[in-house]
């Protein structure tokens, strides 16, 4: 009988507070280029180590260069999206290929926006 | 005002202090100065006495003589000790004439009720020649008195004994009580004993334990999770001020903790010496020849790389020794 009503009391405030989140939330991509910019960046973490060792192996004096050239192969083979080259850093929010500033990762228009209605910590309109 | 206070003390007190009493009245009334020109001039006068032993000895001779008058004065004025306010000035010891003036100057100076005031200092300076001159008299006479007063404890012959014994015999059984003075243990701590009151299980293995563990482990049923997520999200009320906000973010994970810890996440427990010197994992490589001089180049890239853990720097040298095996018959032919 307690265990029921304290259910009960639970759903009825469970609906006088749904969720408070005051932040927004999205829980998609802003569109496929952006999409395929996150798999490229996911696949070049993973190949990241074996890269650094292959290329330690080519860029090298002196081992012998035959050895070069087989490592030159290999790292051909590696996926194409595995190399860190191909990831561009857009704008987070809106997915801007250009005019993104990267302590933000926000591209120019939304920095302005957010830091006119005050939301950037310790961003200032610059006036001397 | 002043004038009226001096001279109803003149009226009530016909002792030998009039005469000074009656000149500090005089002067009040005859000078048109301010209360606090008076009290400037009296600290003005008052000499700084240079050498303080002959004003100890003329204070000794001075206490002698005055000790023999108050013994005749204290009785009469003991039974008129709530007369008033106005007889402290006769009352005990005499103090110094200077010292009396300047209080009565600063109790006029003073805003305050100034006769209340001026027998409040009256006081506060005889309380102060008091214990002064107690200091000087008797050290030796209280501290005598205070011993004598002080009684031995005495030890029964028992318990001294336990004490004894208890100290010498050291054979503990697991509990951490001892066996032979166990009699005499129960008899000398009377008030407490050893034995009342619930065990910390310190010392022994508590074998109840391990199965409450094993129950609670055991129990608990998806409805029992989903009914402690449901508490968990009704409990968490929104914020309802800047601080509570700080403190969820902080939970979150979003803010950081403060004083700013910089190893957060980091828990590297390898010396630096593992860091350093990775030529123990060199043994899989050959001696000589440039794949010897490339892994010794590697090794010291790797020793100055603080960002590495010791595990990946030693990932890195594994993959190596497994890429150049691979590579074996290949390195054969050149």
């Amino acid at each position: 009988m307690a265990a029921a009503a304290l259910w009960w009391a639970l759903k009825a405030a469970r609906q006088v507070l749904p969720s408070p989140c005051p932040r927004q939330v999205r829980s998609y991509h802003v569109d496929w280029r952006m999409l395929r910019d996150v798999k490229r960046r996911n696949v070049a973490y993973e190949h990241a180590d074996e890269r650094l060792r292959i290329n330690a192996i080519r860029k090298n004096s002196i081992l012998p260069k035959e050895l070069q050239e087989v490592a030159d192969k290999e790292i051909s083979a590696l996926p194409r999206d595995s190399c860190p080259v191909r990831i561009r850093n857009r704008c987070v929010l809106t997915s801007r290929p250009r005019g993104v500033k990267r302590r933000w990762r926000l591209s120019r228009i939304v920095f302005r926006h957010f830091a006119d209605h005050a939301q950037m910590s310790g961003v200032q309109r610059a006036m001397w | 005002s002043t004038s009226s206070v001096v001279s109803t003390n003149k009226d009530k007190s016909p002792a030998s202090k009039d005469s000074t009493t009656e000149g500090a009245s005089k002067r009040h009334e005859d000078g048109a100065e301010t209360p606090k020109q008076k009290l400037l001039d009296i600290i003005g006068d008052m000499k700084v006495e240079v050498s303080y032993r002959k004003k100890l000895q003329q204070l000794k001779t001075s206490e002698n003589k005055n000790q023999a008058v108050n013994k005749l004065a204290g009785t009469d004025s003991e039974a008129s000790v709530p007369q008033g306010t106005t007889e402290d000035i006769q009352r005990g010891k005499p103090l110094n004439p200077e010292l009396v003036k300047a209080a009565s100057a600063v109790a006029s100076s003073l805003p305050l009720n100034k006769k209340q005031t001026e027998s409040e200092l009256l006081a506060q300076l005889r309380r102060h020649e008091e214990t002064t001159d107690k200091q000087k008299k008797g050290g030796t006479i209280n501290i005598r008195n205070v011993i004598s007063e002080m009684a031995v404890k005495r030890q029964s012959p028992a318990q001294r004994g336990a004490r004894i014994s208890g100290r010498i015999s050291l054979e503990l059984d697991e509990d951490g009580q001892r066996i032979r003075p166990e009699r005499w243990s129960s008899q000398s701590f009377d008030s407490r004993s050893l034995k009342v009151g619930k065990r910390l299980n310190i010392f022994t293995k508590a074998s109840t334990e391990p199965e409450h563990a094993l129950k609670t482990v055991s129990s608990p049923t998806i409805w029992d999770l989903e009914f402690a997520k449901e508490i968990a999200a009704i409990t968490a009320q929104p914020p309802r001020n800047g601080f509570e906000e700080m403190i969820q973010w902080t939970k979150e994970g979003i803010l950081w903790e403060f004083p700013i810890d910089n190893e957060v996440g980091m828990e590297d427990d390898a010396e630096f010496h593992e860091h350093i010197f990775l030529e123990k994992h060199l043994e899989g490589f050959p001696r000589e020849g440039p794949i010897r001089h490339f892994m010794e180049l590697v090794i010291c890239g790797l020793s100055k790389n603080p960002y590495l853990s010791v595990k990946q720097k030693v990932e890195h040298i594994e993959w190596f020794q497994k890429y150049f095996e691979e590579k074996k018959e290949l390195l054969q032919e050149i």
